[in-house]
């Protein structure tokens, strides 16, 4: 791992560390409602100020906590229009099957790739830093992921070609 | 220095809040669902006795009057229950048996305590107020004055002052607050203290904040209720001596503290979501972080492998367990979430404190007021754990940031 | 059938609801007294930079920073100055700055950490500078600190 990511990863992990400090709260505003705060966004008071970690205006993270739940956000490198694609159908393939990653949000915040909402309801029956290191590792992952798809995107490519253009070289 | 006792009483489900009787044999807890749950004290086993259903929504607090035997509880369903033992009218075993309280609140009970005296309770609500109960003997039921004013938030914790007439309240809008909740009829006219000499129903006797701001979780008076302690989300511990007027403010390195009660009118516990129970000491000349009842540093050593938060691994290093079911739900679709009961890596990831996850309440166990010799806590962990307060862990204040390092910011 | 009163917010009448204004008290100094203030601030800093005195810059731009609504000007040119003390400061130095620093100012330092880290690219604002800041601060501070940030609505 790059000694430049290793900061970064670190402010995100000690943010969500203090950021997961949820308990149970039921809804003041709709009586036996029991809700995320974060996307209900009513009650002022119990909405925490957003926290932006960044390394530079591509790679950022959004962490909006509140009294019982946190919205995670995150910004995913894409440096050309080939990492773009691949970054877009590949959050696009997670979020459609977001039920069975539990935390993902099906749909991401606006200026981000994809998003993750914890509850209260999580960090009872999940321990606490193990959903952090869940964090810390998707967004290693998904760098490491996307290179390797854009790499063997290109092989296949130069494959490709190479086949194609054997024929006249006969 | 006598190890804590700890019990499991639930391998999944929160332990959301609970409450001992008077002797100690038994327990009312709430895991997270509609149902209270009493168990009793058989050795070092808690054996599973009765069940108290009535609510229909999850259970926010439960409180045992010593005296007079009764449980009081209170849900997110809007209610509250009184419930009394009384024999069965068929079988002549004692049952518990439910009297619905007119709380005329409209959104969730989160607290609810005793008076001293036990001829009332005040059951904190989501509905801005609180209703203060006492019992109506020609009704032949439990009826409610709200405290309502200032109060601009949720209500999240309350505490009863000795003289059974002030109420102190912590609430999300930031702000601790003292109130008088006497009532005419149930009691006697309150001898003049530092909060205040003549104190009609709803007067408030003080009003604090934490310079940070941050929900306050959790108050308490100490024994002589002369001092108030309140605990906020800003990670600070607060301790108010109104005739001083000073108010000493601890800002702590660690996570939020959310429950906080006296052991001794100079010392207090508070407990939160850094799973371990912590002491602060001091008195009108100022207050300090004294130690801990847990020792993570010797759990680590006896716990031998244990690895995981407080491993010297380089951050954001993957371990490769998370790793392989990230891994593995990334690519095959299997929903195997860290952290979820089914992973395998339950074992290898444990915190080196006695509780693995946030601890919900903390109440006097042992010994008279003013002079507490033992403590229980419960926690999100399921477990319930009985702490000698005496047996402290010193830690200094760097020493505590640094060793909070090592545990969470890695 | 007219189906707009659906739309009507109907919370927002409702008088007992906190508003943002009452969250916090708010900055005592008027808008122009505090941009005068952080002027002066910002040439003092640069004094106490000639004369390597980064504890003293930094506990100047922290102490008497300027929050609230009406003020961004002055919380503008704050963010400048504290920039350019910590762009100026050697890596190795930062661990022993930020332990001499108040716990107030901490938590100041925190909040401004946060905001420079949300404008990337916004004048001498650098994400792997502040990175840095962030860790060394957090390991002193822990992370109280950052709750702080989080909980405390008086905006730098």
């Amino acid at each position: 791992m790059s000694n430049v990511l290793r900061p970064y990863l670190a402010a995100v992990r000690s943010t969500l560390t203090a950021a997961l400090t949820l308990e149970d709260f039921s809804s003041q505003v709709v009586e036996r409602h029991n809700k995320p705060e974060v996307e209900v966004g009513v009650s002022k008071e119990v909405l925490l100020n957003p926290l932006t970690i960044s390394r530079n205006e591509n790679e950022r993270v959004l962490v909006e906590p509140s009294v019982n739940s946190v919205r995670i956000s995150i910004k995913i490198k894409q440096a050309d229009e080939i990492e773009q694609i691949l970054c877009h159908k590949f959050t696009r393939f997670m979020m459609q099957r977001a039920e069975s990653f539990i935390v993902l949000r099906r749909k991401a915040v606006k200026g981000y790739d994809i998003s993750f909402l914890i509850t209260n309801n999580h960090t009872d029956i999940m321990l606490k830093h193990k959903i952090v290191d869940f964090i810390i590792q998707f967004m290693e992952e998904v760098d490491k992921e996307i290179s390797e798809m854009k790499l063997s995107l290109n092989a296949r490519a130069r494959v490709v070609a190479e086949s194609y253009l054997s024929v006249f070289n006969a | 220095m006598a190890p804590p006792e700890v019990f499991s009483l639930s391998q999944q489900s929160p332990v959301t809040c609970h409450a001992f009787n008077a002797d100690r044999t038994q327990v009312a807890v709430s895991l997270k669902s509609n149902e209270v749950r009493i168990y009793a004290r058989q050795g070092n086993d808690w054996n599973h006795i009765d069940t108290l259903t009535e609510h229909d929504k999850p259970i926010t607090s439960i409180d045992w009057a010593p005296k007079s035997n009764r449980i009081v509880t209170s849900a997110q369903d809007r209610n509250a229950y009184v419930w009394q033992q009384s024999p069965d009218p068929q079988t002549g075993h004692m049952v518990w048996k439910p009297t619905l309280v007119l709380l005329r609140i409209n959104r969730a009970a989160t607290f609810v305590r005793w008076s001293p005296n036990e001829d009332k309770f005040a059951v904190a609500s989501g509905a801005r107020a609180i209703a203060i109960c006492s019992f109506d003997p020609e009704g032949d039921w439990w009826v409610s004055r709200l405290l309502k004013k200032p109060i601009r938030s949720t209500v999240l914790s309350v505490d009863w002052h000795p003289n059974n007439v002030l109420l102190a309240a912590g609430s999300a809008d930031m702000k601790a607050r003292v109130f008088s909740a006497y009532i005419k009829d149930v009691d006697k006219r309150p001898a003049p203290s530092v909060w205040g000499e003549k104190l009609p129903f709803n007067t408030i006797c003080g009003e604090y904040a934490s310079t940070s701001g941050g929900w306050v979780h959790g108050v308490a008076f100490s024994p002589s209720g002369d001092v108030l302690a309140f605990v906020s989300h800003d990670s600070s511990i607060n301790i108010v001596y109104p005739g001083g007027p000073a108010i000493y403010s601890i800002k702590l390195s660690i996570l939020p503290l959310v429950t906080v009660t006296f052991t001794t009118e100079e010392s207090v516990v508070a407990a939160g979501h850094d799973c371990q129970p912590f002491v602060f000491a001091g008195n009108q000349g100022g207050w300090e972080l004294i130690g801990s009842l847990d020792d993570p540093q010797s759990n680590k050593s006896s716990g031998g492998a244990r690895s995981g938060f407080g491993a010297p691994s380089p951050v954001g290093r993957l371990n490769s367990a998370a790793f392989n079911t990230f891994r593995n739900a990334a690519e095959r679709g299997i929903s195997n979430v860290p952290g979820s009961p089914t992973a395998s890596s339950a074992t290898e990831s444990e915190l080196f404190t006695v509780h693995q996850n946030t601890i919900t309440s903390v109440r006097p166990y042992e010994g008279v007021p003013g002079n507490i010799t033992k403590v229980s806590t419960s926690g999100v962990d399921g477990k319930l754990v009985i702490w000698d307060v005496n047996a402290i862990t010193p830690v200094t204040a760097a020493g505590l940031a640094g060793k909070m390092n090592k545990l969470h910011v890695r | 059938m007219d189906v707009n009163f659906r739309k009507i917010d109907i919370d927002q009448y409702d008088e007992d609801a906190l508003l943002d204004t009452e969250l916090y008290e708010s900055d005592p100094r008027d808008p122009a007294q505090a941009l005068n203030d952080t002027k002066q601030n910002a040439a003092a800093v640069r004094s106490s930079l000639s004369r390597n005195d980064y504890v003293g810059a930094l506990t100047l731009v922290l102490e008497n920073a300027p929050y609230g609504p009406n003020v961004e000007e002055a919380k503008n040119l704050n963010l400048q100055t504290l920039v350019s003390i910590l762009n100026s400061t050697k890596a190795t130095d930062i661990p022993g700055i930020v332990k001499a620093l108040s716990t107030d100012a901490q938590d100041t330092l925190m909040k401004y950490l946060y905001k420079g880290m949300a404008l990337p690219g916004w004048g001498d604002v650098s994400g792997s500078v502040l990175l840095g800041w962030h860790e060394k601060l957090t390991e002193v501070a822990g992370t109280g600190c950052i709750v702080r940030a989080m909980t405390d609505r008086r905006l730098v």
